[in-house]
């Protein structure tokens, strides 16, 4: 065990080990047990969405001209791509679906109460931000359905009220939906949204584990005897 | 504070049940592990069997294509149809935005120490009542014909959009400038035509115009009706600057418009509302062919056939 003290030592792994593995988390029971699941798969999936978008990534090209093309090599020549293409394309689904779903379970067990309403919070920007990636990603294949949908939603964009106008013009990057459109929702979907969500995620956790997971409530004895 | 006193004793009570608690290694764990590898598992075979779709390239012409929101947006779009006219780009960006606020309130708003569902009931209430709607607007959605709020909003022009690529017009017509060319170019001039010879057009086109190679297509009248309403939604081309300046030179002398010209003729504020484009051209080249005591002069040599027909897109979008 002298390697095991030396990182420990160095890198307090130990007191990280008591901190996040070795807490103790109420019990439980039962079906209910599975509810508090949800969570970490959609942290689970978030990763698979990291990995498969990362490998994408190395073969795709923003713009309007090598985009379809781009994804068409993907899908043809390299290898196991289009399964890459599809774990990315079905995690988006189950990334919506996961989500909803542990947002509902905290709901419906109004986990969101005192002294858990932050992490509340960071869960309704984590939402919004699930929400980005979709939309950003929806456009990047540039075929038709993408860039139509797009359309769509630039035009919802367009009809807030005041600032509409202006805030379908930064979506697009201009008055048409374009190559400008293509580069800025690459960055979105690539640098900023993940950047961002990384963030997120940790203070979600952060606060998950700060707090302790809540206790599954009880019908009587929580009104607090 | 009476408030502050539920707090403590949550805390409490919560820490007593921690410490009764499994630790996270490896109940937790164990548990999240095997959720993890179930999802892996269905995603691997969704990925596998399915993949995922590549469609045409994107073609910023074809204003045709109706998009297909992803299914967990179909509530709104199902949601923004019961909203008329103006009311619904507002209710595009009202609705999201309250669904986001309620999600944001939702802490602030409910703040005793009750959690089971069964002892909230308006949490509960909200919860299943919202759920509901959510898949009852979803399933809707699903079941009605794809119609696209803002770009789109008629059923019936769509369901003409879609006989339009099923019998392969464009085989010898254009639209937005694709297809053939052995027809006219449909967006340019169909829909100047009125619903009536739209119909009997589609008919029999020989009759309507002779000499015409357009097949007899032995349409359904619901068919034709699509047709038609996907025909007049090209709308009628627009006028140049030219048109205006035609009309107070020759016209205006008789006719008014908007209070400017002479009223020894009608005036034609309001003469879209009632007469289309190819009428009023006919009128123009020769009034006594549609009525023949009319004094009005006709136009057929004094103007170019182009002139004319700039005046009569002119006219027809007068009072629409
Ligand atoms: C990227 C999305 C998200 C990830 C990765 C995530 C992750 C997690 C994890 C791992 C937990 C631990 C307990 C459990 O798994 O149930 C948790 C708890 C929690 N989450 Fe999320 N979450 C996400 C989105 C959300 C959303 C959208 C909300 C609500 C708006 C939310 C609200 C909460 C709350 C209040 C807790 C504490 C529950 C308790 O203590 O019982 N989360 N989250």
């Amino acid at each position: 065990m002298r390697a095991w003290t030396w990182i420990n030592e160095r890198t307090g792994a130990g007191k990280i080990w008591e901190a996040l593995f070795a807490r103790k988390i109420p019990e439980a029971k039962g079906w209910v047990a599975w509810l508090y699941t949800l969570g970490s798969a959609s942290l689970f999936v978030f990763t698979i969405q990291a990995v498969t978008g990362a490998l994408l990534a190395m073969n795709y090209v923003p713009s309007p001209d090598h985009a379809h093309d781009s994804i068409r090599f993907i899908e043809s020549q390299v290898f196991l791509g289009s399964f890459i293409r599809g774990l990315h394309h079905w995690g988006a689904t189950f990334m919506v679906v996961l989500v909803a779903l542990h947002m509902l379970r905290v709901y419906f067990m109004a986990a969101y109460k005192y002294p858990r309403e932050a992490t509340w919070l960071v869960g309704v920007v984590l939402f919004l931000l699930v929400m980005g990636f979709s939309f950003t990603g929806y456009l990047l294949p540039w075929d038709q359905k993408a860039y139509w949908a797009t359309m769509v939603g630039a035009n919802i964009a367009g009809q807030a009220p005041a600032l509409g106008s202006y805030l379908a013009k930064i979506l697009k990057g201009g008055e048409d939906l374009g190559a400008a459109t293509l580069a800025r929702f690459y960055s979105l979907h690539v640098l900023v949204l993940p950047m961002t969500i990384a963030v997120a995620i940790l203070a979600h956790l952060f606060l998950v584990v700060w707090h302790g997971i809540s206790e599954p409530p009880l019908k009587e004895s929580n009104k607090g005897d | 504070m009476e408030a502050k006193k539920w707090h403590r004793e949550y805390l409490e009570r919560y820490q007593r049940l921690k410490e009764a608690g499994l630790p996270f290694f490896p109940n937790t764990v164990f548990k999240d592990t095997l959720v993890a590898f179930v999802i892996f598992a269905l995603l691997a075979y969704l990925a596998w069997t399915k993949g995922a779709v590549l469609e045409e390239p994107a073609d910023p012409t074809d204003n045709t294509y109706n998009p297909r929101p992803e299914w967990y947006f179909l509530f709104l779009f199902q949601a923004l149809k019961l909203f008329p006219g103006h009311l619904e780009a507002v209710a595009a960006v009202v609705l999201p935005g309250m669904i986001v606020l309620g999600f944001i309130l939702v802490p602030f708003l409910d703040r005793g120490p009750r959690r089971h569902p069964l002892t909230r009931p308006l949490g509960l209430g909200l919860g299943v009542v919202g759920l509901g709607v959510y898949c009852f607007l979803t399933w809707k959605g699903y079941s009605s014909p794809l119609t696209n709020p803002i770009v789109e909003k008629d059923p019936v022009i769509l369901a003409g959009r879609r006989l339009y690529r099923d019998l392969k017009c464009s085989y010898c017509h254009k639209v937005s400038g694709k297809g053939g060319t052995a027809g006219p170019e449909l967006d340019k001039v169909a829909g100047e035509e009125t619903e009536a010879w739209l119909i009997s057009h589609f008919k029999n086109p020989q009759q309507m115009s002779p000499g015409s190679t357009m097949p007899v297509l032995n349409l359904l009248d619901d068919e034709i009706t699509s047709l038609v309403a996907y025909m007049k939604s090209f709308g009628v081309g627009s006028y140049t600057p030219e048109a205006p300046k035609l009309f107070a030179e020759n016209c205006s002398a008789c006719h008014m418009i908007n209070k400017q010209g002479g009223d020894s003729g009608p005036d034609l504020s309001l003469i879209g509302s009632a007469r289309d484009k190819n009428f009023l051209k006919k009128y123009v080249e020769d009034p006594s062919q549609m009525n023949p005591s009319s004094a009005m002069p006709g136009f057929q040599g004094q103007l170019t056939d182009t002139q004319i027909d700039d005046i009569a897109r002119y006219l027809a979008t007068l009072g629409q």
